[in-house]
């Protein structure tokens, strides 16, 4: 099978950042939903498993919410997500020690969208539309 | 918004469909004959590229009188540009209170 989750092809933006503190505290600002919050800039609850629940309520911007896809301790971390009326996209976060301090680098990928869903839009976990990327490149 | 992007990567990935397509930005809106007759495919090979097209949003169809002619919709490249600067500074302003937070 086509490891999307790997290596996600198709349109996608990536940014990276230097960081002062070990990949453990990094970790835990990423999958502790307070101190996610934080800088995710709202109320956030992720349950840090595969198949976990991800949801993210900013004040000023539609409700997100997702399913954790992969989970590295310390590494990395995937999920997928969508607003209601938004584009499904797959992000993914990895964690590299670099120095005394890491290296962040985040990825955020579109998904195909005309999959299942009673508005015909994507619902659930990458592993669900995978098959159906496949179907919409063949068609 | 309503991208798909693996159609329109896809309808962007073949040379010829490409090549339609260059056609069309250059060009106004003009038929599958006249496309056919500058470009070594059948007139079928074309109008099966311009389906492709259409349905990833790049082109779009207007009936002329007996004739249909095609045009050139930047709709979608627009709306996928459009994502990518939103996604990007979100990220950016995530990740600089990530940083305050942690340095």
């Amino acid at each position: 099978m086509h490891d999307q989750t790997n290596d996600p092809d198709g349109v996608s933006i990536e940014r990276s950042i230097d960081l002062e503190s070990a990949a453990q505290t990094v970790w835990e600002h990423l999958t502790d939903g307070s101190l996610a919050g934080i800088w995710m800039d709202g109320e956030m609850s992720i349950v840090p498993r595969v198949g976990g629940k991800i949801t993210v309520n900013s004040p000023d911007a539609a409700e997100v919410w997702g399913t954790v896809e992969q989970v590295t301790e310390r590494e990395r971390i995937q999920w997928s997500w969508r607003t209601d009326d938004g584009m499904p996209t797959l992000v993914e976060i990895e964690i590299v020690p670099r120095g005394s301090g890491t290296r962040l680098t985040v990825r955020e990928t579109l998904l195909p969208w005309r999959v299942s869903g009673p508005d015909g839009y994507w619902e659930g976990p990458v592993a669900s539309v995978a098959g159906a990327a496949t179907v919409s490149l063949a068609a | 918004m309503t991208i798909d992007p693996q159609s329109l990567l896809a309808a962007l990935s073949d040379p010829t469909r490409f090549e339609v397509l260059s056609r069309l930005t250059e060009s106004g809106p003009v038929s599958a004959t006249d496309l056919a007759r500058d470009l070594p495919v059948s007139r079928q090979a074309i109008v099966k590229h311009l389906n492709a097209l259409s349905d990833a949003g790049l082109v779009e169809r207007r009936q002329s009188g007996r004739e249909i002619h095609w045009e050139y919709s930047a709709g979608s490249l627009d709306d996928l540009a459009r994502w990518a600067q939103t996604v990007g500074s979100e990220w950016d302003r995530r990740l600089e209170r990530l940083k305050r937070e942690l340095d």
